[in-house]
């Protein structure tokens, strides 16, 4: 069960902040997927298109940095989270300077109430008076000064929360900065995240969770910590001395509520393994490493039956991604007889 | 803090010549053509709430810019019933606040020396009010019309040097009201301090937010008191009343959690988890009203009691146009109690009155601003 899941979903940032001053229990502390912003999600793989906003149209530096941080969001999306392209007759609008939808505060500013059809988005400009100073970007300069801000981190943050993303909830001492990209304080040069060019873990978590994975090859971001379903079939249950039957895994996410859209998901292209054990030994040995069949989440071997056995899959918690490992029932296939060969003088009773 | 007391102390004459030198000297890169106002006669006069009720002033303001980068800000501003608004092309440092009755603040710094005035739209006049070698940030006048309320920073180190109050007919020095804030890492530093009055102007809230996120000082200026609201989670203020709060949540856009939070305790409520724009004002009955663009798309509207128990639909923004908020962003408009308006993307348009959509939510018929019955 994701650490993160249900109550992240059910409260906005707002309120798990309220509920973290309160030192609610039940609320993680700190540190999971970024929390889900209200407004409905954009399509699988939508892709929306971008134009700048008549009258508000950034400066070339400005708007290159727009550029990539669309292009920084769909290569690191790893999710069917929509995509992001300029297009002159695009419907979502982004605004430089003048101010729409944005409050007072902040550098930058979003709308996604429109969602799914569109969205806006603005830059505050350059120079503008905040009352600690003004502001910077640092793609206004040929040597960026200490305290700008990096317009293609901020972009990015942006269409984070377009796609739906609130701010990452950090550990006090901010250890785990890094792990989002859409972040409550946008750091400024040279602070480390100043200058992010690609979504971080915790976003990507979230993404995944919301819009799904492209494909069950996928890796699950490490920011999760979901549970898995592996089970185990064998050919037959029952063969005689000599025959080769064949096993079949199969490697799911196990399907909750708090796992969203990736509740249910095939895993392919993982690592399983095949233990086997003779009947009443308590040692399992590894016999095979299951070969992905190329059906989703589907695992085989086989193996010649020289004696009764119990098998079972084994899929070990992965260090890269956030699945935690499970193992299959216990599957028993028995020896029959010997029926046209030739049965050795002695069975093996335990593994080698 | 540095005060400069200039009108009393070089006399009306150089003071006139300072109303024009506001403008004169801080028309950047703009089209040639900014008004300045020529100097009112007489002492300042800002109408009091009573004497508001025909007012029809509106301004926005707008950032003039070079080569992408901040020159100045235009403040456009006008009566309804005029076809052609006045625009006021002001430092890059500077601040529209109203409007007063028909009456604007404006507030512009040239680097060396901040300055207010008061621009009496009716009169198409300004009063000279105050300069400061400190920056004024931000400045309103309270609903008696006559004491200015100023929010400064150190001009060097951009340090807080609190809110000070002082006559809008400049007898008196200035006084500190409210201190400095303390720094707190939950808001990190803050980029902007605003002034809000309450729907009966008993109660000022001055609101100082971080990137996301808001202090709110609810000072009574009857008795010098202040009330502190330091949640990390609620960001910017829609409006206020005498017993209750109207907040964001702390979101970087929209949609974002509308709040009501009880100013002397109680239980918070939440009156929209994911509401759009959202504005604040007063039935004729006297009753608070909070609207907000809710539902699929944003764009129905929902009236709500304070406390949340009573909430009716009002129907759509018209025209496409949205809600216009009641928290400042980048102008305002003087309204009978009980009217909305809209505008595109939320906006005053730069163009005048005629193009402002107003509602009046007791009757529900919606007309242009120019159209209100006053």
């Amino acid at each position: 069960m994701s650490r993160a899941g249900v109550s992240w979903r059910a409260f906005g940032s707002w309120l798990l902040a309220i509920s973290l001053l309160m030192g609610a229990p039940g609320v993680a502390a700190a540190h999971g997927p970024d929390p889900v912003l209200g407004g409905a999600l954009f399509g699988q793989d939508q892709r929306v298109g971008f134009r700048w906003r008549s009258g508000s149209v950034p400066p070339p530096d400005i708007a290159n940095a727009i550029r990539a941080a669309a292009a920084d969001a769909n290569a690191s999306r790893a999710s069917r989270a929509a995509t992001f392209a300029f297009d002159a007759g695009g419907s979502s609008l982004i605004g430089y300077g003048a101010e729409a939808t944005c409050g007072v505060n902040g550098i930058a500013c979003f709308d996604r109430t429109a969602a799914p059809a569109s969205f806006t988005m603005w830059l505050r400009e350059e120079g503008r008076s905040f009352d600690w100073g003004k502001l910077k970007w640092c793609q206004m300069y040929d040597v960026p000064p200490n305290g700008c801000y990096d317009a293609e981190t901020v972009a990015l943050d942006e269409l984070g929360h377009v796609e739906g993303l609130g701010h990452h909830v950090n550990f006090s001492d901010d250890s785990d900065y890094l792990d989002a990209v859409v972040q409550t304080f946008s750091r400024t040069k040279p602070r480390v995240g100043w200058d992010m060019h690609s979504f971080g873990r915790c976003d990507v978590a979230t993404l995944q969770r919301e819009y799904d994975v492209p494909t069950s090859s996928t890796l699950i971001s490490t920011c999760l910590d979901l549970d898995t379903g592996l089970t185990l079939k064998p050919s037959a249950t029952s063969v005689t001395f000599g025959k080769t039957i064949s096993l079949t895994a199969t490697l799911k996410i196990i399907d909750r509520d708090a796992y969203d859209r990736l509740g249910g998901n095939w895993l392919s292209q993982r690592v399983v393994k095949l233990q086997r054990r003779a009947a009443g030994s308590t040692t399992w040995s590894t016999i095979a490493t299951m070969a992905h069949t190329g059906a989703a989440g589907t695992y085989a071997a086989s193996t010649t039956v020289t004696a009764s056995f119990e098998y079972r899959a084994v899929y070990s918690t992965p260090s890269g991604e956030g699945l935690n490992g499970d193992t299959s029932p216990t599957v028993k296939v028995t020896m029959s007889g010997c029926g046209t060969s030739i049965c050795p003088q002695s069975q093996p009773t335990s593994e080698r | 803090m540095v005060e400069t007391r200039w009108i009393r102390r070089i006399g009306p004459g150089v003071a006139t010549l300072g109303t024009l030198a506001l403008v004169a000297a801080t028309t950047l890169g703009a089209s040639g053509r900014s008004w300045s106002p020529p100097p009112c006669a007489g002492p300042p006069i800002a109408p009091s709430a009573a004497d508001r009720a025909d007012a029809t002033a509106w301004y926005r303001e707008d950032p003039i810019l070079l080569a992408g980068a901040l020159d100045g800000i235009r403040v456009t501003l006008g009566l309804a019933e005029q076809d052609r608004p006045r625009s006021m092309d002001l430092d890059a440092e500077a601040f529209a606040a109203g409007p007063f009755g028909d009456t604007v603040l404006v507030g512009t710094d040239d680097g060396r020396l901040s300055r207010l005035a008061l621009v009496d739209l009716r009169a198409g006049c300004a009063w000279p009010i105050a300069t400061s070698r400190d920056v004024i940030r931000r400045a309103t006048i309270d609903p008696d019309g006559r004491t200015v309320y100023e929010f400064r920073v150190d001009r060097t180190t951009r340090s807080d040097l609190g809110v000070w109050q002082r006559a809008l007919s400049g007898r008196g020095a200035p006084t500190k009201v409210l201190d400095a804030l303390e720094p707190d890492t939950r808001f990190g530093r803050t980029f902007i301090t605003a002034f809000t009055w309450s729907l009966d102007g008993g109660l000022l809230a001055v609101r100082s937010c971080g990137e996301v996120a808001c202090r709110v000082r609810v000072l009574d200026p009857a008795t010098g008191r202040h009330r502190v609201l330091a949640d990390p989670g609620l960001g910017d203020l829609v409006g206020l009343t005498g017993d209750r709060i109207i907040v964001r949540g702390a979101c970087r856009g929209l949609p974002c959690p509308v709040v009501s939070v009880p100013l002397r305790g109680g239980t918070r409520v939440v009156l929209d988890r994911a509401a759009g724009l959202a504005t604040m004002t007063t039935l004729v009955d006297g009753t608070a009203r909070v609207v907000l663009e809710t539902g699929p798309g944003g764009r129905s509207l929902r009236a709500s009691s304070l406390d949340g128990r009573a909430t009716e639909p009002v129907g759509t923004a018209p025209d496409g146009r949205r809600l216009v908020p009641s928290d400042g962003r980048g102008g305002a408009l003087a309204l009978p109690p009980g009217w909305i308006a809209f505008g595109v993307e939320g906006r005053l348009p730069l163009d005048g009155a005629g193009f402002t959509r107003v509602r009046d939510l007791t009757g529900g018929r919606t007309v242009d601003l120019a159209e209100v019955p006053r």
